[in-house]
């Protein structure tokens, strides 16, 4: 499995969703290899500043159109610039980079909890789990749980109807679905449906992350996160996306992994969550009525 | 023309020659910008290289500081990794095999919290085949002990060349830190004490704090600023360099470019390390290689060392002379 820099052809750039936006670009080596949960490192544009690069997963991988599509969201001066460039243009791409979502180690119903734009690389993920594939497929029973900060950040509903799975949508501020977190929905339908999973994949903010990552722990069910953090270059040599890792043999000593190289797929185990910095929050919460 | 030249073998010469050093071509990767090569070996050709500087070394692995470590800044981001490495041990049993068979010269920058680490470091890595130098690492911002506690005052900086270089027989390199009122006068005292070249600058001591959360952005605090925004303070600090000392001089920081290179070797540095600029762009190092060729050619040199130090310092204008006067 080799890793490229392609100057991908941009074939779209466009609002999905409330600052939400889809790219789609034409890279066939990247394209050929991608899979789901790895992620490119994207130059925004010329020049130095900004200068780094930015990581962005996966969303959907169209290998056999030499294509693969990643949505995000402007948040920043980085992703600002991305959702000024334009169709026909061309971006410097460096990937298939980190490791990927694992099939489920035992049968059995699948969750898969996605937070704001964490929805990005578990949607490449759900059509691999739903249809027969490569790596994943045969899975029954999955059930998705997807929550955002407000109805008009969310996906439209189309976008999942042709998986033909349940999903149970969330918002903080109860303008769609449930009224509450996404975590506050998993909660609520496991407790109601007595629902099981075997397995769960989740990919959202820090504080979402935390909490499946309790809830998993707490009941032995093996969880994969895709987490993120800073990084500068992608490929494991510089160090900066450092994430505080349990050590078996000496637990009170520091040791970390690296999202890059490490992950960004782990197990919910594998990270030492009251070591993160900035600690886990409470994410602002609306009052539901 | 170029065509004819490749034809009749006249190749351009981008050979350098530091003190006991000899390099194929004066393009290096810095300390810890390119792990220990496997990481880059899908986007460089390892062979190609002048020589690749290894990620700091120390005796035991060290496990570096808390996240966040790194922020991107203005054309330049700030590092706090605090010398993660995986110690002397490791890099001998796993990491230097992998890069031998690569063969490529191989500089391993060593660091230590004591003079005595450095020494037995140093002593380690004597006559092991395969390993081209050694660089002393006494710039680190990052860490609380040793660092740039042993590169920031000269007589200390002196004395720990000194009894390093009575360890081992390998050429050897002082990193020297920009974090200093005078480099030269590092630079001096670490040539008195027997290092055979220098190589300038480390990162530049900085801060970013966000003012909403009101917090500082790295949780260290400070860290090291590198990138194309130090170019300017590297470049000066290579030119004073060369300027109070007759060893070799290695140019780094914010080299991004060809162009950016050739700035380096003008002033004098006979070979450069490509740092923050393989983050941005894997293939970094070898554009830089082959756009150094490009314009040597341009210019009409057929040897890299003809072009070495010749900057004119003198200040010309041609409409208005008088203009130098001020």
């Amino acid at each position: 499995m080799g890793k490229y820099q392609e100057e991908a052809l941009i074939l779209a750039n466009e609002g999905v969703a409330d600052t939400t936006w889809r790219l789609v670009l034409e890279c066939p080596r990247i394209a050929a290899e991608a899979r789901p949960g790895q992620f490119v490192m994207l130059q925004i544009r010329e020049g130095t500043d900004p200068l780094l690069r930015r990581p962005f997963s996966f969303h959907r991988i169209h290998p056999e159109r030499a294509v693969f599509e990643i949505l995000y969201r402007v948040v920043g001066r980085g992703t600002w610039w991305l959702s000024q460039t334009r169709q026909g243009s061309r971006v410097s791409v460096v990937g298939p980079l980190g490791n990927a979502f694992r099939p489920p180690d035992r049968p059995g119903p699948v969750a898969v909890v996605g937070g704001g734009i964490g929805v990005a690389p578990l949607y490449e993920l759900l059509h691999q789990l739903a249809k027969p594939s490569a790596f994943f497929g045969g899975a029954v029973d999955i059930h998705f749980f997807y929550g955002t900060r407000t109805a008009a950040e969310m996906l439209p509903e189309s976008t999942f109807s042709e998986l033909n799975l349940p999903v149970h949508r969330s918002t903080d501020d109860g303008t769609a679905g449930f009224c509450g977190t996404v975590v506050d929905l998993f909660r609520r339908v496991l407790e109601k449906d007595r629902w099981r999973p075997a397995v769960i994949y989740a990919c959202g903010s820090l504080p979402m992350q935390f909490a499946v990552a309790q809830w998993a722990l707490s009941r032995g069910t093996p969880a994969q996160l895709s987490l993120e953090s800073l990084m500068a270059c992608g490929l494991g040599a510089c160090l900066g996306c450092a994430l505080p890792a349990p050590d078996p043999k000496a637990p009170n000593a520091d040791r970390y992994v690296h999202v890059c190289k490490d992950g960004p797929i782990f197990e919910a185990g594998s990270i030492r969550w009251n070591k993160m910095q900035p600690p886990p929050v409470t994410p602002p919460t609306f009052v539901c009525v | 023309m170029e065509q004819d030249a490749a034809a009749a073998g006249h190749a351009t010469d981008l050979r350098v020659r530091l003190g006991p050093l000899t390099l194929a071509n004066p393009v290096m990767v810095a300390s810890g910008t390119f792990g220990y090569g496997e990481e880059y070996a899908d986007f460089v050709d390892l062979t190609r290289l002048g020589a690749v500087v290894v990620k700091g070394i120390s005796l035991e692995p060290r496990a570096g500081n808390p996240p966040p470590r790194i922020v991107e800044t203005p054309s330049g981001m700030i590092n706090a990794i605090g010398l993660e490495n995986v110690g002397i041990d490791k890099f001998l049993e796993e990491k230097l095999p992998a890069l031998q068979s690569r063969r490529v010269p191989v500089i391993v920058n060593i660091l230590g919290n004591t003079a005595d680490q450095y020494v037995e470091l140093a002593s380690r890595l004597d006559g092991i085949a395969g390993i081209a130098a050694l660089e002393l690492n006494i710039s680190c911002p990052n860490v609380k002990e040793g660092g740039m506690a042993f590169g920031a005052d000269p007589a200390m900086a002196g004395h720990l060349v000194e009894k390093v270089r009575r360890a081992t027989r390998l050429p050897l390199i002082t990193k020297l830190t920009p974090n200093v009122t005078s480099i030269a006068a590092v630079a001096k005292a670490v040539e008195a004490a027997g290092t055979d070249i220098v190589s300038c600058i480390n990162t530049v001591s900085a801060l970013a704090v966000d003012a909403f959360s009101r917090r500082p952005k790295l949780a260290n605090l400070v860290g090291g600023l590198s990138g194309p925004a130090i170019k300017p303070i590297a470049l000066r600090c290579v030119y004073e360099t060369v300027q109070s000392v007759r060893c070799p001089v290695i140019g780094i920081g914010g080299i991004a470019s060809a162009v950016d290179a050739m700035e380096f070797l003008l002033v004098g540095a006979r070979a450069i390390q490509v740092g923050t600029a393989n983050f941005v762009r894997p293939t970094a190092t070898m554009e830089i290689l082959e756009g150094i060729e490009r314009v040597l050619r341009f210019l009409g040199l057929s040897r890299i060392e003809d072009y070495i130090g010749t900057l004119d310092a003198e200040c010309r204008f041609p409409f208005a002379e008088e203009a130098c006067r001020f």
